[in-house]
């Protein structure tokens, strides 16, 4: 018997409005957008058909909320409605294992290697980046006409969609949390010092948020809003600006005398060289407050050495390249002695991730302030670089869709086929998963080293019944 | 814990029930009657089941009258009762034709039959097959055995494949009244054929076997509870009905039960009977209450144990002073008097040998609870032995005689976070504000334990050791060990 597994992948994705009443021959005219273009019309229609169908009969019984997904032997469907009468789907074909008996070939499906609530997070965050940058979809219609709102999500899609990482995609998507680095007092106040002066000397930048590498050490803007923009830089602005760095390194250099300060700032977003640069060139522009009240900003990106400084400016300020040359000159200098500062001060005091290989790895968050730490994943890039085996991601996923079911407070210990041990502890709205593997553990010795764990990493966080 | 592993009470090298796990593939028989008859060189070798099907062209009559989507739909549409139901179950003929409604009269609302049909041939189109749909706390579950389409919109906590198991029970009670050979014939011949004309009676059976699959652990872990009695009285029950049937040809299996558990079963040598078929045969005994004051005889097809024919059952209590139920299965479709024969020497035999005062008084006692055998931790358990398919547990205590479907529901989530079919686990804990739960799947057995909310892993540990060896001391009252044959 060989075996030979296929990961899970996407069949497609479109985006349609049910309420758009059309007549038999033009139901093509709800589709806004569909992916992948090879489809055709027909195809296209009998989809959006299917699930206008699931949706109104899924709606007669009176659930709790709109169906949020369809599952069949070789694919699962999932549905978000971001905002009224429009729907997302998202169709990914099962991963599965081609096994041969007797000559002839079988695939065996496996329906529980995926779960919804991942790509359910999978799906809401692909419409959040969209808002992001393009606004509401409702907001674009209303404002110019759909053939807009197509030609805005052809663009963005068809770009968007080529990133994902489906195969990776776990538990962390559900959480789509922030990772903080907590700083001694000094450090933070001289970061609190360099936003204040810049919020007070330029009061056209109406919030700022400071990052170090993945770490984010101050957000001025609301939390909803920084979580998306925090996967934007960490998934893809940042690791591409790095990428051309590595590349032939447009890191300005200031050969200047040794007495002055140094300055390694630079946009990333905005004119990256400002001596050559002629004009401001393409800034971003980003919607914020969406929910509430919804609003644009022009988004700019600086960074020196590994800190990183999100500037939003207002979107009816006139930006001229004289701005981003004061800018330039008033951050540089300030950041690059700050950034090297908490250099300075996390290779002296936050200990490495480095734990040996064997030792037990958790993941943590706190939906409270979208606080994660992960030791399971290696990274923050979703590459599947984990350091524990992924069966037991995918047991902390099991834990994490059915915690509703565990009240408010309860604690969760699991011995797989494979002698791995994975513990869930919930708490109000803190989670907290460990995998553990030690395969001659009896369940008190289990329990014993959680508790170390637990008095080590979470100090002070109280867990309920522990 | 690894050392507790040797006791496994209940374990016995030779069981009459198959041994089984729940999510397994459910169309798999276990045996052949065509064998059995052959086997025993009968004169009755005709396949009995094309004249069956022969027959039934007789009666097909052009029954296909129109269900007309009126506006009555809209009745049940709004009506918030119905839609109060925390799972409604409907069974369709694969051309979309009403066939059963857990709730409702299902003409009512012909036109939801008509979607769910349609979802399934859309999907089945793409060369798929639907399995559910998810909609915030509401599931609907779909399963497509052919010819029929069975469907649950569910807003229990059960999962997916815990609802798959259930619908799949609802076809197995529709294939024992009809054989899985007859019903695909009839569909065969017409495909619009209103199934509800041969199902008359059978509807009550189903609402009852639904209702009973929700209150009874015992279809969670696949398996029977036996009625606690001494090893020697029940060996004397066996050996009563062995006695007494020893003259009669191509008995297949007899069966005691009172209550809803096991009293003995005796079988055909190298047959056995398969867990899923026992419960259809006490959901038919619980839910037909004319069983009580006559003697019966009726066909009955065993799904598990072989779909395409039927057995014939020979079905009554035992007398007036003891409610307990007595089947007798052959093959011989006319061996209904020396059957009533065969039951009146039982009941002579079993009187003379005190068995029935035996099976009254463990009847009459109350089962004790889990604080009366010594165990305060402990609320409530399943011990269920793998070799045998029996399970065992105390009676209810508090909290849950109160909500016991807090209960069941707990059980019915650890069992399937054990099974879970690609992510399996050996053994859960679990505890939250309201209770603790250990969960244990070993070769042997599995064990799941509901403990006080604060009990720590040290003690949950300590408990389930001890009563592994309390169960170990009293296994041979509480199982039935050997598995006799006629």
């Amino acid at each position: 018997m060989t075996t030979n597994k296929i990961e899970v992948e996407l069949k497609n994705f479109f985006i349609f409005n049910s309420s758009w009443d059309s007549k038999e021959g033009e139901e093509y005219k709800k589709v806004l957008y569909y992916y992948p273009p090879t489809d055709e019309i027909n195809t296209q229609v009998n989809n959006v058909g299917l699930v206008e169908a699931i949706i109104k009969f899924t709606g007669n019984f009176k659930p709790n909320a709109p169906v949020n997904s369809l599952h069949t032997q070789k694919k699962r469907q999932l549905y978000y409605q971001p905002e009224e009468n429009y729907w997302m789907v998202m169709t990914l074909n099962l991963p599965h294992v081609a096994k041969s008996r007797n000559g002839s070939t079988v695939n065996e499906y496996l329906e529980e290697d995926v779960h919804d609530t991942v790509y359910e997070a999978v799906l809401k965050q692909a419409y959040l980046m969209y808002r992001l940058f393009a606004g509401t979809f409702c907001s674009t219609e209303k404002k110019s006409d759909v053939s807009h709102l197509r030609n805005k999500l052809e663009h963005f899609f068809s770009a968007y969609l080529k990133t994902l990482k489906l195969t990776h995609c776990d538990i962390l998507n559900v959480f789509a949390g922030i990772h903080f680095l907590p700083l001694d007092k000094q450090n933070f106040l001289n970061v609190q010092c360099f936003i204040n002066s810049l919020e007070c000397n330029y009061p056209m930048i109406r919030y700022v948020s400071f990052l170090f590498n993945d770490s984010l050490i101050w957000s001025g803007i609301e939390p909803n809003d920084m979580q998306i923009i925090y996967q934007y830089l960490i998934g893809t602005l940042l690791p591409a600006h790095m990428e051309t760095e590595l590349q032939g390194g447009s890191i300005p250099r200031n050969p200047l005398s040794p007495f002055a300060s140094l300055h390694y700032g630079r946009f990333i977003t905005g004119p990256s060289n400002l001596k050559t640069a002629g004009s401001v060139g393409k800034i971003p522009k980003i919607f914020l407050n969406n929910e509430t009240n919804p609003s644009v900003f022009y988004f700019i990106v600086y960074r020196a050495l590994s800190s990183t400084v999100c500037l939003f400016i207002d979107g009816e300020t006139d930006l001229s390249l004289h701005l981003f040359k004061e800018l330039d000159e008033f951050m540089g200098p300030k950041l690059s002695s700050i950034a090297s500062d908490i250099a300075e001060y996390c290779t002296k005091h936050i200990t490495s991730t480095n734990t040996p290989d064997g030792a037990p790895r958790f993941i943590y968050f706190n939906k409270l302030n979208l606080a994660y730490k992960s030791t399971v994943h290696l990274d923050n890039r979703q590459t599947g670089n984990v350091a524990c085996n992924k069966e037991s991601i995918k047991v902390m996923a099991d834990m994490n869709a059915k915690r509703a079911l565990m009240g408010h407070a309860g604690e969760t210990i699991v011995k797989t086929m494979n002698d791995y041990w994975i513990v869930g502890k919930i708490s109000n709205l803190r989670e907290f998963y460990i995998a553990i593997q030690q395969k001659n553990a009896s369940l008190i010795d289990i329990s014993d080293e959680v508790k170390k764990i637990c008095d080590t990493e979470l100090k002070g966080i109280f867990f309920h019944p522990m | 814990m690894a050392s507790n592993c040797e006791v496994e009470p209940g374990a016995a090298p030779e069981s009459a029930l198959v041994t089984t796990d729940s999510y397994e593939n459910f169309q798999q028989m276990s045996s052949s009657l065509e064998e059995i008859k052959n086997s025993n060189f009968t004169s009755s070798t005709q396949d009995e089941f094309l004249d069956n099907c022969n027959n039934i062209d007789s009666d097909l009559h052009v029954n296909c009258s129109t269900v007309s989507v009126s506006s009555q739909d809209e009745d049940y549409i709004r009506d918030e009762e119905w839609l109060g139901k925390s799972k409604h179950i409907f069974v369709l003929s694969s051309a979309g034709k009403p066939i059963y409604s857990r709730y409702g009269n299902e003409d009512r609302f012909a036109s939801y039959f008509g979607i769910m049909q349609a979802l399934v041939s859309f999907v089945q189109a793409d060369d798929d097959s639907i399995r559910s749909m998810h909609a915030g706390d509401t599931k609907f579950v779909f399963l497509f055995r052919e010819p029929l389409i069975l469907v649950a919109v569910s807003k229990t906590e059960e999962c997916t494949s815990q609802l798959t198991a259930q619908l799949n029970y609802v076809f197995n009670q529709i294939a024992s009244m009809l054989t899985l050979s007859r019903l695909v014939k009839i569909y065969e011949q017409r495909r619009n054929y209103d199934l509800r004309r041969l199902l008359t009676g059978v509807e009550r059976l189903i609402d009852h076997l639904l209702d009973f699959s929700e209150q009874e652990p015992a279809f969670t872990l696949g398996a029977v509870q036996c009625l606690p009695l001494t090893s020697s009285v029940r060996d004397a029950i066996s050996s009563a009905i062995v006695q007494s049937c020893s003259k009669i040809k191509n008995l297949v299996f007899g069966i005691l039960l009172a209550n809803n558990q096991l009293i003995t079963l005796v079988r055909m040598k190298k047959y056995c009977i398969h867990p899923h078929d026992l419960h259809l045969i006490f959901n038919l005994v619980q839910a037909s209450e004319s069983l009580k004051t006559a003697e019966i005889w009726t066909p009955l097809c065993l799904p598990r144990f072989d779909a395409s024919g039927f057995l014939y059952g020979h079905v009554s209590y035992l007398a007036e002073d003891c409610q307990a139920c007595l089947l007798l299965l052959t093959v011989e479709r006319d061996a209904f008097f020396s059957l009533s024969e065969a039951k009146q020497r039982i009941v002579e035999r079993l009187r003379r040998g005190n068995c029935l005062e035996a099976i009254n008084e463990s009847l009459n006692t109350k089962e004790e609870t889990c604080v009366d055998i010594g165990f305060p931790e402990l609320r409530h358990y399943l011990y269920k032995c793998k070799s045998t398919a029996q399970f065992h547990q105390p009676s209810m205590g508090a909290p849950y005689t109160i909500n016991c479907k807090r209960l069941l529901d707990l059980y019915r989530r650890a069992h399937y976070r054990l099974h879970c079919p690609t992510r399996p686990l050996k053994l859960l804990f679990e505890r939250t504000s309201e209770d603790a739960l250990l969960a244990w799947d070993t070769r042997g057995f599995e064990l799941y334990a509901i403990l006080e909310p604060l009990t720590d892993t040290g003690n949950a540990i300590a408990t389930v050791g001890r009563l592994l060896n309390w169960i170990k001391k009293r296994e041979d009252k509480l199982f039935q060990l050997n598995a006799p044959t006629f």
